[in-house]
């Protein structure tokens, strides 16, 4: 209720102040909406990142500037702070806990959840010691600039790899270009020579980028490249396609304001590891010709909806009312207006299934991810895996091992599905708690211990308890570091006992790490519960009983499995007894609907007889009076 | 809502059935010795043994009346205690106690309707006003129990309110309602249910008189 009117008073103060706002805002031609549902044509010339005009001729001939470019008619500084862009603000509101990146290492027994925004359960990359520039060249293959590569730097080391590299500006085409020739590979391939200044030149189908910023010496400076023969070899270099420029040196870009999936796609994709090619099919509202912009929106702030129930109340975002579930199926009568059918969203009844679901479950709960199994599957996902990118480990059993779906709790006391992953990393502890070691530490510490175990590459070691031990004292030793060395892995935190055995207890720290999922949404006829209660109450449903691996390093947690109620925080003995009362439910509906059926009979019998009964006295008394 | 309804309502029956109770007691005069309160706790509990010149339909109408009233009293117990005392939806291992026992109310309440009905009937002896009033010939053949027009009246309602108490809840596991009437088939399945308990408990009470007043 009080949500509700919430909502009312917001939702009522935008619309009548919208538009004041909005001009006040939109000051940037690009950004002014005409009405016109038109695509603009972006014919422009090519700025470099001081604003100069770019020619094909000219040397050295400079990447193009995204700031600069498409800064000119639209508001950079402002799309700069949108949700793609703003995990390094530590203003920026964090939302609900999503896919973390997460730092793998085979070498190290590390798998470890990092995230710029604080969600519990992640770690910030610089605890593991990873720098804003090793972060980018690491996991900037998926993402669309800015962020982290536009972070202002204070270490010395850094600042001078950035003048080299440049810094990794917003790139709008990775999401805007509509070419099929955006080859987002080919960025993340810059990326990992650290090309941040010429990434999005590279990557568009207009121009070739070669040369490695990586291997360039401190002190190299780009707008000079003769002043150093010996790295003109590693140098990145430009070579625009001449034919795109027009007589007055304008590009002709193919970009559209509608973001298409395959963009999405790109850093968005999950795949799931199943035989079975039933678990495998298209989000619903993409198959019904939606796009993922028509949930996921935004305006010029590029505060892109997530799409949670709670997401409006969190942020304020207007658009977030109706990018959820609730927003499009549901609506919400204390809004102005309706809002539920948007796009031809149709309006479900479910039939049968009780109030108290909705209470209870989320509604990707019954309709979102792989139907449960048995046993939980692993999926591989765009983010953790790199997948799209070249050289991708395409081994299903690479690093990071990221199980789903897990129905567990979220934030907001509702059962939802998740993605589950468990930390593995060493670390140390301090007054009950535990944070990464630096990783170039440790990584000299225990990769000869461990590498030696390697069965396969960019599996798990296959360590014992031995190796462990091993490891963390070579850990203790190798540097002096306040407090005790520990790793965390298969839920359990293991360290060094008083005698030099290994002691293994539970530890927050190595509690998984879960993010709610929500797609691909599957069909209303393959929802949970469409079937019979039993999809879920079944006294070996997978919903409730479903088993998840215990991922980790060490042999002796391999064939460890919990039990998904330990993830839904409720009592397992009595979501057993409730799902065996599911084996009498027929037999109760039986008797139930007899009884009715009796007990309407002697009612209507009785009723039948008094009916008659009064029958008879008025015939009676009109016989009596004739 | 309901919670404050059930509240004021349970006040209300219960406030008068222990005043009624009070002013006319079913041995036409008040005693309170402590012996005479444990006399009639023993009288009560007796009314619930298995009498021995009940013939086998007669014992085994008891016995179901009995599980019954058991029934009853646990479904009243597990259902309000949520709404009146904690203030919310039932749910749990109260849940699961509450949907087993309604099923053995719901067999009970059928076979006690076909068992009791004919005893329960309104002839037109109950009714000499009506008669008076459409001028009709109205005999008194037998003298009739002080509440006993009320008793068989409550008796009555509770066949009735009955069959959509056990329909609201058993429809609403079919396919056949959406969430909006599912919550309807809530609502009214809560309000048959606290109607149904107001009118068991007058009906209980008129019917412990009746038994105590009959055993002399």
């Amino acid at each position: 209720m009080k949500k509700g009117l919430s909502y009312t008073v917001v939702f009522s103060f935008l619309i009548l102040c919208g538009p004041a706002v909005a001009v006040e805002i939109e000051k940037f031609e690009g950004d002014i909406d005409t009405g016109s549902r038109a695509e603009a044509v972006h014919l422009i010339p090519l700025l470099d990142e001081y604003g100069r005009k770019i020619f094909p001729d000219q040397h050295p001939v400079m990447p193009f500037s995204t700031r600069k470019s498409c800064g000119d008619c639209h508001d950079y500084a402002t799309i700069s702070k949108g949700w793609h862009f703003n995990s390094v603000d530590p203003n920026a509101k964090p939302g609900r806990v999503g896919h973390p990146w997460i730092f793998v290492d085979a070498e190290t027994a590390t798998q470890i959840p990092l995230s710029y925004r604080g969600w519990p359960g992640t770690y910030r990359p610089d605890e593991l010691g990873l720098t804003a520039g090793v972060f980018i060249q690491l996991f900037g293959r998926q993402m669309p600039g800015g962020g982290a590569g536009e972070f202002e730097t204070k270490e010395a080391d850094e600042i001078v790899r950035r003048y080299v590299s440049g810094k990794l500006e917003v790139n709008c085409l990775a999401c805007h270009s509509n070419h099929p020739g955006q080859d987002q590979a080919e960025y993340a391939d810059q990326l990992n020579r650290l090309n941040f200044r010429w990434a999005a030149t590279g990557a568009c189908e207009f121009a070739t980028v070669s040369g490695v910023a990586a291997k360039l010496p401190f002190g190299y400076d780009y707008l000079e490249p003769n002043m150093m023969p010996e790295a003109k070899q590693n140098a990145p270099s430009v070579v625009y396609n001449k034919n795109v420029f027009d007589d007055k040196n304008r590009v002709l870009f193919d970009i559209v304001k509608e973001v298409p999936n395959r963009r999405c796609y790109f850093c968005h994709s999950t795949k799931l590891l199943s035989d079975s090619a039933l678990h495998s099919q298209q989000d619903v509202h993409l198959a019904a010709g939606l796009r993922c912009i028509d949930c996921h929106r935004n305006e010029i702030d590029h505060q892109i909806t997530r799409g949670y129930e709670s997401e409006f109340a969190q942020t304020a975002n207007r658009l977030a009312i109706t990018a959820s579930c609730e927003g499009c199926h549901l609506g919400d009568e204390t809004l102005p207006l309706p809002v539920e059918g948007r796009l031809g969203a149709p309006v479900p009844k479910h039939r049968g299934i009780p109030a108290v679901h909705f209470d209870k479950l989320t509604c990707t709960a019954c309709h979102s991810g792989p139907w449960p199994d048995a046993k939980n599957l692993r999926v591989k996902t765009s983010i953790a895996h790199g997948l799209g990118t070249r050289d991708v480990d395409a081994n299903d059993n690479a690093l990071p091992h990221i199980i789903s779906p897990v129905f567990a709790k979220d934030s907001e006391g509702k059962i939802g599905p998740h993605n589950l992953v468990w930390p593995a990393f060493w670390g140390i502890l301090r007054d009950g708690k535990v944070s990464p070691a630096k990783y170039e530490i440790v990584r000299k510490a225990v990769i000869t211990i461990i590498s030696r175990k390697m069965t396969s590459e960019g599996n798990w070691a296959q360590l014992t308890g031995e190796q462990i031990k091993e490891a963390l004292k070579s850990l203790s030793s190798a540097e002096a570091l306040e407090g005790e060395v520990v790793y965390i892995c298969g839920g359990e935190m293991h360290y060094l006992g008083d005698n030099g055995q290994l002691v293994s207890e539970e530890h927050n720290a190595a509690a998984p790490y879960l993010w709610p999922i929500a797609h691909d949404v599957r069909a209303a006829a393959q929802s949970l519960g469409v079937r019979r209660c039993q999809d879920c109450h079944a006294t070996d449903a997978a919903f409730t009983f479903g088993e998840v691996a215990v991922d980790s390093p060490l042999v002796s947690d391999q064939n460890s499995v919990k039990v998904m109620t330990e993830f839904e925080d409720i009592n397992h003995l009595y979501i057993k007894l409730f799902a065996f009362t599911f084996v009498f439910r027929p037999w109760l509906k039986a008797v139930a609907l007899i009884a009715s059926a009796i007990l309407g009979a002697v009612l209507l019998l009785y009723a039948l007889k008094a009916l008659g009964r009064v029958t008879k006295f008025m015939v009676e008394k009109d016989s009596r009076k004739d | 809502m309901f919670r404050q309804i059930s509240i004021i309502s349970f006040v209300i029956v219960l406030g008068a059935v222990f005043l009624h109770g009070f002013i006319f007691p079913v041995s036409g005069e008040r005693k309170w010795r402590p012996v005479d309160i444990l006399k009639r706790i023993v009288h009560l509990v007796t009314l619930c043994f298995i009498e021995q010149k009940l013939t086998l339909i007669g014992a085994l109408r008891k016995l179901i009346y009995l599980l019954a009233l058991f029934s009853f009293l646990v479904l009243a117990v597990t259902g309000f205690y949520g709404q009146l005392v904690r203030g919310e939806e039932i749910s749990g291992y109260l849940l699961m106690v509450h949907v087993t026992f309604g099923g053995i109310l719901a067999f009970c309440l059928t076979v006690l309707a076909v068992m009791w009905s004919e005893n329960c009937r309104f002839d037109k002896n109950y009714f000499p006003r009506l008669h008076k009033i459409l001028n009709s010939h109205c005999e008194a053949e037998k003298p009739q129990e002080r509440y006993e027009l009320i008793r068989k009246f409550c008796y009555w309602l509770i066949v009735v309110l009955a069959l959509p108490l056990i329909l609201s809840v058993i429809l609403s596991m079919f396919k056949f309602f959406g969430t909006d009437w599912q919550q309807v088939l809530a609502e009214v399945h809560r309000y048959i249910a606290l109607a149904l308990v107001l009118i068991v408990i007058i009906h209980t009470y008129l019917l412990v008189r009746f038994k105590i007043k009959q055993d002399g």
